[in-house]
Parts: C-alpha cells; sequence; structure tokens
C-alpha cells in the first residue's frame, strides 16, 4: 500500500516536472508568448463585464450590451445644403452637413428654422467619458457589446474545440489501432463530411434550426470533429503504432484497452492539444462569419456588431464612425490570432524539430 | 497495390451515393419550398400552386424523390432549375464556372508562389528581426476577419481613392454593343493564363538543372522577358484585339478580389512553408551539405527547399478542392457572380436541382483529389502500412 502511494507520488512529481520544462520550452517563443498575453487581455475582458454589473459600476439600464439605452443629446446648428458646389463654406457634398450641423431637409421629426440651434440624439455617439468606445446607433455600449462579444467567442471557441477535438482524437485513434473495416469505415466518414461544403453547409443547418451560441458549439464541433483532423490524428497515432514500446506492451500481454488508452492515446494527445488550439481559431471565425451574414439567432457577438455596421450603412463612411467598425473587426483577428499564436508555441514545445537548438 | 485501388474506388461509390443521399434530405429539411412565394399573391387561382407542385413533382414524398433524383443522376439528367426555368443546372454551372476559375486560378497561382518565398525566406532568417514582423504580419493576415477586411479594402481601394470599381464584374455600359458573350472573353483569358503559366513552367522545369545560380537567374529572367512580348503580340493581333477592350474591363474589375484575397490566402501557404522547411533544416543532409562548403542559397534553395516543397504541395492540392466553397464569401462580398453565388442563391432559394447540382460538383471534385493524395500516400510513405487500411 505504501509502496503504491510512493509510486504515485513520484509519477505526480515526474508530471509537475514536465510540466515546469514544458512551460520552460514554451516562455522560449516570444510568439507564444504575445499570444498567451493578448488570449489572457480578452479573458480578463470577459470576466471583467459581469464583475462591473454585480458590483454596480455599472448600470445595467445604461451598459447592458443588447438593451441598454442612455439619452445623449447635443445641440446643433440648422443649415441648409447648397444644389451646386463648391461654394464659400463647403468644397464637395459630402462636407455637408458639417460638425455640428444639421441639414434642414433631413429634420422629420423637430421643427425648426435655418440658422437656429437644435437638440438632436447624438446615436451613435463618439467615444467619450462615459462610453469609452461610443455607443452605437441604437445608443448601445460598444465597450459593453465587445466585452459581450469576448465572452460568446470563448464559450463558443472552446466548447467547439474541446468536443471536436474530443471526437476526432478519439475516433483518429480507434481507426489507425483496429484498422480494417472500421478504419474504412472511418475514414469514409470523414471523407463524407469533407465533400460537403462548410459554408452552405452551415446556411442550411441554420435555416432549418434557430441556432443559438451551444447549438452552433455543438454542430461546429461536430462538422470538424468527424472532417479532416481525424485523417491528421489518424496518421499520427499510425506512427505511434508501429513504435517499439507499443509491440513490447503487446508482447508482454497487455491488454488491448489498456494499449491503446494509456499507450497510444497518450503519445497521440499533444498534437490533440495543439489541433484544439487552432480549431479554436476556426470556431470564431466560423461563428462571425454566420452573424455576419445575419444567419444566427444570438443576441450580441462581435459578428453581429460588423453586420449591423454593414447593414447601418456605416462601414463606407470610412473612419468617421470608427467605433462602430475598428474594435469589433481587430477584436475577432486578434483573438484569433492570439490562439493561433498559442498554438505555434505549443507546436514548437511538442515538436523537438522546430526548436532553435 | 490495384486490388487496394479496386477496393477504394468501389468505397468511392458508396461514399458518393451517401452523399447525394445526404445533401438531398439536407435540402429538403429547409421549411417551406421553392414556389412557396406564390401564395402571397391574393389573385392566385385556387390549385394553381399544387398543381405548380405537381408539375415539379415535389407533391411526392421524399423517399420516392430521392430515389427518382438518383436514378437521373446516374442516367445524366439533373432536372430543370426552379428559378431561372428553362436552364439546366449544367448550363448554369458552365455559365458561372468560368469566372469563379478565372478569380482563384489567379489568387492560387500568385498567393502559392509568394507564400512559398515568403516561408522560406523566414525559416532561414530565423531569430531575426525581419522575420518577427513579417511573420507577425502574416499571422495577422491569415486569422484577419475576413469579410471585414475585404469591407475595408472595398472602402479604401474602391470608394475612398476611388482607383477601382466597387463589385461586379464589367461595366454594363462599356458591353451594350458588344459582339460577344463575356463568357467567351472569359474562356479566352483562361486559355491565356493557362499557356503563359505553362510556359512559365516550362522555363523553371528547362532552367532547373543549370548548375550556377547567376546563369540560371539570367535565363529565366530572359524567359520571362520573352512570355510578356509573346503575351504583348497575342493581343495584339488578330481575333485577339478586337476582344482586347472586353479583357482589359474584365481584368481590371479583378484587381481588388484578387488582391484581397491574395493577401489572406499567401500567409497559410507562407506559415506552412516554414514549419516544414524547420523541420527540414534539422536533417542530417543539410549538414552534411553545410560540411561540403556549398553556398548558403544554394543548401536553401536545392537542398532545403526542394524537400520541404512536398507537404506544401498536398496541402496546396486541398485548398484547391475548397476554391468553389471557399469563393461564397468572397464571391458575396464582391458581388462577383461565379459559382460561390450560384449556391448561395440555390441554397437560400431551395432551387434543389442547382444546389444539388452544385454540390455534386465539388463532391466529386473532392473525392477525386482524396483519391489521389491517399494512393499517393500509401504509394510514397512505406511506413503507413497500407496493408491495415481496409
Amino acid at each position: 500500500m505504501k509502496n503504491n502511494n510512493n509510486e504515485k507520488e513520484i509519477a505526480k512529481s515526474l508530471r509537475r516536472e514536465a510540466i515546469k520544462k514544458n512551460w520552460r520550452l514554451f516562455k522560449q517563443s516570444r510568439l507564444g508568448m504575445v499570444g498567451l498575453y493578448i488570449v489572457f487581455f480578452f479573458f480578463l475582458l470577459t470576466i471583467l463585464q459581469p464583475i462591473l454589473f454585480i458590483t454596480g459600476m455599472w448600470d445595467e439600464s445604461t451598459y447592458n450590451p443588447v438593451v441598454g439605452y442612455v439619452d445623449q443629446t447635443q445641440d446643433f446648428l440648422i443649415v441648409e445644403c447648397p444644389k451646386e458646389f463648391p461654394t464659400e463654406k463647403y468644397e464637395k457634398r459630402s462636407d455637408c452637413p458639417g460638425k455640428n450641423e444639421v441639414n434642414v431637409k433631413t429634420l422629420f421629426y423637430a421643427d425648426g428654422e435655418v440658422g437656429e440651434t437644435i437638440q438632436l440624439n447624438l446615436q451613435p455617439a463618439p467615444p467619450s467619458r462615459r462610453h469609452i468606445l461610443g455607443t452605437d446607433s441604437l445608443g448601445r455600449d460598444v465597450f459593453s457589446q465587445i466585452m459581450e462579444g469576448s465572452q460568446v467567442a470563448f464559450l463558443l471557441g472552446i466548447l467547439s474545440a474541446t468536443l471536436g477535438v474530443g471526437i476526432s482524437t478519439i475516433l483518429g485513434t480507434i481507426a489507425a489501432f483496429f484498422g480494417g473495416k472500421i478504419d474504412a469505415y472511418l475514414m469514409r466518414q470523414s471523407d463524407l463530411v469533407l465533400m460537403l461544403p462548410t459554408l452552405p453547409l452551415l446556411f442550411i443547418i441554420s435555416a432549418f434550426a434557430e441556432l443559438k451560441i451551444w447549438h452552433l458549439a455543438v454542430v461546429l464541433g461536430t462538422i470538424g470533429g468527424l472532417g479532416g483532423t481525424v485523417i491528421t490524428i489518424k496518421s499520427q497515432a499510425l506512427q505511434v503504432k508501429v513504435k517499439p514500446f507499443v509491440d513490447s506492451a503487446r508482447i508482454t500481454g497487455g491488454s488491448q484497452m489498456k494499449i491503446l488508452f494509456s499507450h497510444v492515446l497518450p503519445n497521440v494527445a499533444p498534437l490533440a492539444l495543439l489541433f484544439m488550439v487552432f480549431s479554436v481559431t476556426g470556431a470564431i471565425a466560423s461563428e462571425s462569419v454566420l452573424s455576419f451574414l445575419g444567419l444566427l439567432n444570438i443576441e450580441m457577438s462581435w459578428g453581429l456588431m460588423i453586420y449591423l455596421a454593414q447593414v447601418e450603412g456605416y462601414i463606407f463612411s470610412g473612419l468617421k464612425f470608427w467605433w462602430l467598425i475598428l474594435p469589433a473587426g481587430l477584436s475577432v483577428t486578434f483573438l484569433t490570432g492570439g490562439f493561433y499564436l498559442v498554438g505555434r508555441g505549443l507546436d514548437e514545445v511538442f515538436n523537438p524539430r522546430l526548436r532553435k537548438r | 497495390m490495384y486490388k487496394y485501388i479496386f477496393r477504394r474506388i468501389y468505397q468511392l461509390v458508396i461514399v458518393f451515393f451517401l452523399f447525394l443521399v445526404t445533401s438531398y434530405i439536407l435540402f429538403d429539411a429547409i421549411p417551406g419550398n421553392a414556389f412557396q412565394n406564390m401564395l402571397l399573391n391574393p389573385l392566385l387561382p385556387p390549385g394553381a400552386y399544387e398543381q405548380v407542385l405537381a408539375l415539379y413533382g415535389l407533391d411526392k414524398p421524399l423517399s420516392e424523390r430521392i430515389v427518382l433524383y438518383i436514378t437521373n443522376f446516374f442516367k445524366g439528367d439533373f432536372g430543370y432549375s426552379y428559378k431561372y426555368y428553362p436552364k439546366t443546372p449544367i448550363e448554369l454551372i458552365a455559365e458561372r464556372l468560368p469566372r469563379t476559375l478565372m478569380l482563384f486560378a489567379m489568387v492560387n497561382i500568385v498567393a502559392f508562389y509568394t507564400g512559398f518565398l515568403i516561408g522560406k525566406i523566414l525559416a532561414w532568417r530565423r531569430g531575426s528581426k525581419s522575420e518577427t514582423w513579417i511573420t507577425i504580419t502574416s499571422v495577422f493576415s491569415y486569422t484577419v476577419f475576413y469579410p471585414w477586411f475585404a469591407l475595408m479594402m472595398l472602402w479604401f481601394f474602391g470608394y475612398k481613392m476611388d482607383w477601382l470599381p466597387i463589385g461586379k464584374f464589367l461595366y454594363p455600359e462599356k458591353w451594350y454593343d458588344a459582339p460577344f458573350d463575356s463568357d467567351v472573353i472569359f474562356m479566352l483569358m483562361i486559355k491565356f493564363t493557362v499557356i503563359v503559366s505553362l510556359v512559365m513552367f516550362f522555363i523553371y522545369m528547362i532552367t532547373r538543372n543549370i548548375e550556377s545560380l547567376n546563369s540560371k537567374r539570367n535565363l529565366r529572367f530572359t524567359g520571362f522577358i520573352f512570355t510578356i512580348i509573346g503575351s504583348f503580340i497575342f493581343w495584339n493581333t488578330g481575333d485577339a484585339f478586337t476582344k482586347k477592350i472586353y479583357a482589359a474591363d474584365i481584368a481590371y474589375h479583378m484587381i481588388l478580389p484578387v488582391l484581397t484575397v491574395t493577401i489572406v490566402a499567401f500567409a497559410g501557404t507562407a506559415l506552412l512553408t516554414r514549419t516544414t522547411m524547420m523541420e527540414v533544416l534539422k536533417d542530417d543532409y543539410i549538414l552534411t551539405a553545410r560540411a561540403k562548403g556549398l553556398s548558403q542559397r544554394r543548401i536553401r534553395d536545392r537542398h532545403a527547399a526542394r524537400n520541404a516543397l512536398l507537404p506544401v504541395v498536398t496541402s496546396f492540392i486541398f485548398t484547391i478542392v475548397t476554391i468553389i466553397d471557399g469563393s461564397v464569401l468572397t464571391e458575396t462580398i464582391f458581388s462577383w457572380p461565379g459559382m460561390g453565388q450560384l449556391i448561395l442563391d440555390s441554397v437560400l432559394n431551395e432551387d434543389i436541382p442547382v444546389a444539388m447540382a452544385t454540390f455534386s460538383f465539388i463532391g466529386v471534385f473532392a473525392l477525386i483529389a482524396h483519391f489521389i493524395a491517399d494512393i499517393s500516400y500509401a504509394y510514397l510513405d512505406p511506413r503507413i502500412r497500407i496493408q491495415s487500411q481496409g
């Protein structure tokens, strides 16, 4: 009994040592650390929003990413735009109305004469002290939306990546280990999934099922897990299977299950972890694309923010409304990039041939 | 080996059959059908809707329709499009495919060459400052949120700077009295591109075995100049001369999509090349080459890069499969009426014959590519034991 305990202790300390060593290797890749910082930054954003709401620093009615609203008014000077350009005041048609001015022809709900000042709602409002990144056209806080979107991205990315890589690791190892008919079946199955074009397939699924975040995570995970990853993991497992220690385990009388779970699977696990990190990238990008096309039934996400900015025509206003366009797009880019860099760092840890010396 | 190939072909047919059934069930699962908007018409005579459904065979149960579709499919009859009625799906695909091929063949050739070049340099200059910055740039363009990036490019080049057209593939006003179809021009352009790239490839292959790096470069450069002169002559003589303005119009519209997709697509090749190249650089024969005192460039280009090319080319074959799939988003944003838009259109309108035809087109493409990749793997790599593969 004591002996057994001792063995466990040794195993534990060995594992701790290995983790420490791997961490040291990971720290050597500078870009991997940059990626980790980026991911960590977005993770902070996800947990910051609930904290702000619970502690009462943020008022729920003002800062709610979906229904929050606060009045913001500003004085505007009513002008009449000339028919011909250029005039003394305006050079081009796009210069009128200028800053803090409003065209008399676009005043539908308010009365006013040319030359008067009028108080109008200012939405989308530029960044101010109250709204760090301004508001969108419905008066909702953009910074709060970014935080909500990062919650969605983390939930969806990690859930679908875990599910997908779990499925493909198990299937790939089984295919490599048992071979024969099981292998043929599994490989043809992944052929079938790979044959279906991904984006149109997601369109179809979103047409007959109302996709919420959870459903989308399951769908993306399953499609990713049954597809190409199985083939890659299988080829890795095949290389493990022909290694001498598997043969020696078989000769010493290890059962098939034992060999599968304690010899083959642990040697495939690093690659699986790597794929998991990379497939987080894919899941976040897919979600953003789908909500960018307006096909998802979710309340707020980064893709939806860009979709709204595009539908309402702010995207071609250039940088005048930058807070509607840049934060969301850059968030998607940076978070996926961060995960990608972490994956690359892990790649260098697990694949000694990629290391510097 | 032959036994293996035969078994694979047999499995291939079964997979394709399952693929057809799955896709049909998926399309059928979309609520409603292609003719449902007829019901919005208040003046619709009673029974007309049912009559239309019966005409297109949509009133039959699902199983019967699947059997009918698949038997007709193997007879070579793909039915008629619901939306563009007298046209068949084959006609539609034949009309749209050249446009997509033209656009994405350009993109892939450019992206592959630049990606391979950059990846090669990245692996070679490992640890330097320039490597870090190029890597950051390529990771950015690899993971950038594509629709957003494409819209920003459209805004900058098409709207703000007004250098390039926004969307569509031609100016209609230039084509009012054009004696040709746009497809004729597209086919001509595809032929031109293919011939030019074949010529370039030949030049590359012929000069490959020349020992001196300097004379090799000079020869390649001369060949390049001759290709340019030849294409100049081609566009200024005979039949092609009359088509030149129209081809130029299409090419002008192609610049922005090609640029955008290339920026996004080259990074994948570059990063993959870097990884495989770095693995190759650890091999013993590189050390031998260094010990022999060969020049750095020779080791890089001759010994390392050529061996790193194999996995990159394999992954490139797989990206060719995803061309049509990936074109959906690009063609929607740039309103380029190609295959991607056809797929999206047919799926959203539930134009089942067209959707099935496009899906099976992609499917056949993918199946053949996977088959070839599988066979070549089994042929090239004895470690992956062919006997174990069912």
